[in-house]
């Protein structure tokens, strides 16, 4: 590294960076392992089959076809668009936004009916058709200038006009660097020297909690990723199972508490990453107990990435990285600023400083709600609500928490005209918002609880919510 | 819509008080619409709730790299099928 350049990735060349748990066609010849020289030889070829544009959406559902495909576009030095989901509704506000767009994928079907899962408009490339040679190449790791945008995630927001953050490859490699002194820290140095870590991610690529750890870190740190993301309980158990040790998990609460749930007995991992939204203390010490290994909980957002970590069995305490600095403001909110990072961010959370590099977290400090790690505003949602032709009267709100699911899901309380139902509402909300903000139960109401002056008062709303469901028939 | 089976509506309890979906009826699940996608609109999370649901109810794992479990998961129908030859 000099002070305009960093290199692709730092591995020996012989140093296994991926695992395949089976083959890929375009890999011939190639299974199991990959080191770090292999996959640069992958990278060189699939870059000089890569179009002339300026963006890129890569949505290789493989993690080692992603990886490739990640740095490839970097080594052509095209920023890669980290969308949401992978709705075509997106594709195509991202490719409006940007003007010269086009997909990586291992596997989309495009046809010109309602199946298509790329948008027809936008030219696309599948990975899985590409020339990949048997033969090593012998170029040498490309160095990659630091001010270059490698990638822009964006604030998962409940609709696709959510807000872009910048990722130049010095804010790439100086964050991974830090994330892998705090995630991996004494994980493998107290059992086994500097060995690999294999890894297992449960979460996607494209979300910057993923791409953090199940794609970056592989480049720069001692760890050798596998190519699934498994999601039941029994295809982790499965993937565990034939991965070498020393292993780590990257997961999320949603996919822990299945795991906790499923009465399977899961190998030993040497260390447990988690994050997306708040771990429970009591999910945390299952978790540790049901893979003999300790469970670091990670604080990020997508415009910082990962910031802080605490050990959610044992302690409530944040903290934070080496680098982050976090205020508190006067109205609740807070701001966090690092050298990688062009501005300052205002943090969506209510965060109370314990000490000065410690935090606690209470709570949301604006109208964000969080749904499996997706953010969404409820005043954006209420407001689409409203513009439902013929409502009445309605709101959109999260119920008080309820422990029997994994994931929080909000509920509607609606008047609605006659001749209008409920699922009428539902499609038309499903047009504009991704599944996990589509509320549930959506219930109808002759009249909402609000006061003489039409306030709807949160308790009001709480409680009424509540009697209402006793009188469904349920808890 | 079609008639429901006793093992279908016993299926469809399960589904609406793993998902919170209250304001559905069991009864007026339809067995044979997709339960994804557009019918009741589920996504990935709800897999993973119905998944653990049925482990815990039936004893059964159930495996995404299996082609049945995408058939599995289309309608109701399906799933108590699924459920019920797979169950030990």
């Amino acid at each position: 590294m000099n002070n305009h350049t960093a290199p692709l990735i730092a591995r020996g060349a012989n140093d296994p960076i991926a695992l395949l748990l089976s083959a890929l066609a375009p890999l011939s010849g190639v299974n199991g392992i990959i080191t770090a020289q292999q996959f640069l030889c992958h990278v060189h070829c699939l870059s000089k089959q890569l179009p002339e544009h300026q963006y890129v959406i890569n949505l290789c559902e493989n993690r080692y076809l992603f990886m490739v495909a990640f740095a490839a576009s970097i080594l052509r030095q095209q920023t890669s668009l980290l969308p949401p989901n992978k709705k075509v509704m997106t594709q195509m506000r991202l490719s409006e936004r940007y003007g010269d767009v086009y997909i990586l994928h291992d596997g989309l079907l495009k046809s010109d009916n309602e199946n298509t899962e790329i948008a027809l408009n936008i030219a696309d490339i599948n990975v899985l058709e590409c020339k990949f040679t048997e033969s090593l190449c012998t170029e040498a790791c490309p160095e990659i200038p630091l001010d270059y945008l490698a990638a822009i995630s964006f604030t998962s927001g409940s609709t696709g006009d959510s807000k872009p953050n910048l990722k130049t490859w010095r804010t790439i490699i100086e964050s991974s660097e830090i994330n892998a002194r705090h995630m991996l820290e004494s994980a493998q140095s107290d059992s086994c020297g500097h060995a690999t870590l294999y890894q297992l991610a449960t979460v996607p690529a494209q979300h910057m909690w993923g791409l953090e750890t199940s794609v970056l870190l592989p480049l720069f740190e001692s760890i050798c990723v596998a190519d699934v993301k498994p999601l039941f309980p029994q295809d982790i158990y499965d993937a565990l199972q034939v991965i070498p040790k020393p292993r780590m998990l990257v997961s999320a609460p949603v996919h822990l508490r299945a795991m906790c749930g499923s009465q399977l007995e899961y190998p030993d991992v040497e260390l447990v990453l988690c994050a997306t939204s708040p771990l429970s203390k009591e999910l945390a010490i299952n978790v540790e107990r049901l893979f003999s290994a300790q469970l670091r909980e990670v604080y990020g957002c997508s415009e910082v990435g990962s910031m802080a970590v605490r050990k959610t069995a044992a302690s409530d305490n944040w903290y934070l990285f080496t680098g982050i600095r976090v205020e508190e403001q006067n109205d609740g909110t807070s701001i966090a600023s690092t050298d990688y990072l062009p501005a300052s961010v205002v943090l969506q959370d209510r965060i109370e400083m314990k000490g000065h590099n410690y935090f606690q977290l209470k709570g949301r400090a604006t109208d964000m709600v969080d749904i499996a790690g997706k953010r969404g505003s409820l005043l954006e949602i209420n407001q689409v609500l409203l513009n439902f032709p013929g409502i009445i009267d309605g709101v959109v709100f999260m119920p008080e928490a309820e422990d029997k699911r994994a994931v929080a899901r909000l509920a509607a309380l609606v008047t609605l005209p006659e001749g209008t139902d409920s699922e009428d509402l539902r499609r038309y909300l499903r047009q504009h918002f991704d599944n996990a903000f589509i509320p549930r139960p959506i219930i109808k109401v002759d009249s909402l609880p609000r006061e003489e002056n039409g306030k709807l008062p949160v308790r009001q709303l709480q409680d009424y919510y509540q009697q209402l469901l006793e009188s469904l028939g349920h808890r | 819509m079609a008639i429901q089976s006793p093992a279908e509506l016993k299926m469809a309890e399960l589904l609406v008080e793993a998902l919170n979906l209250e304001d559905i009826d069991a009864k007026d699940i339809d067995p044979e619409e997709p339960l994804f996608g557009d019918g009741l609109g589920l996504d990935s999370i709800d897999a993973l709730e119905i998944a653990l649901a049925i482990s815990q109810e039936y004893g059964l794992q159930i495996k995404a790299e299996d082609e049945s479990t995408r058939e599995a998961f289309a309608t109701l129908k399906s799933l108590t099928h699924y459920v019920d030859s797979n169950k030990g």
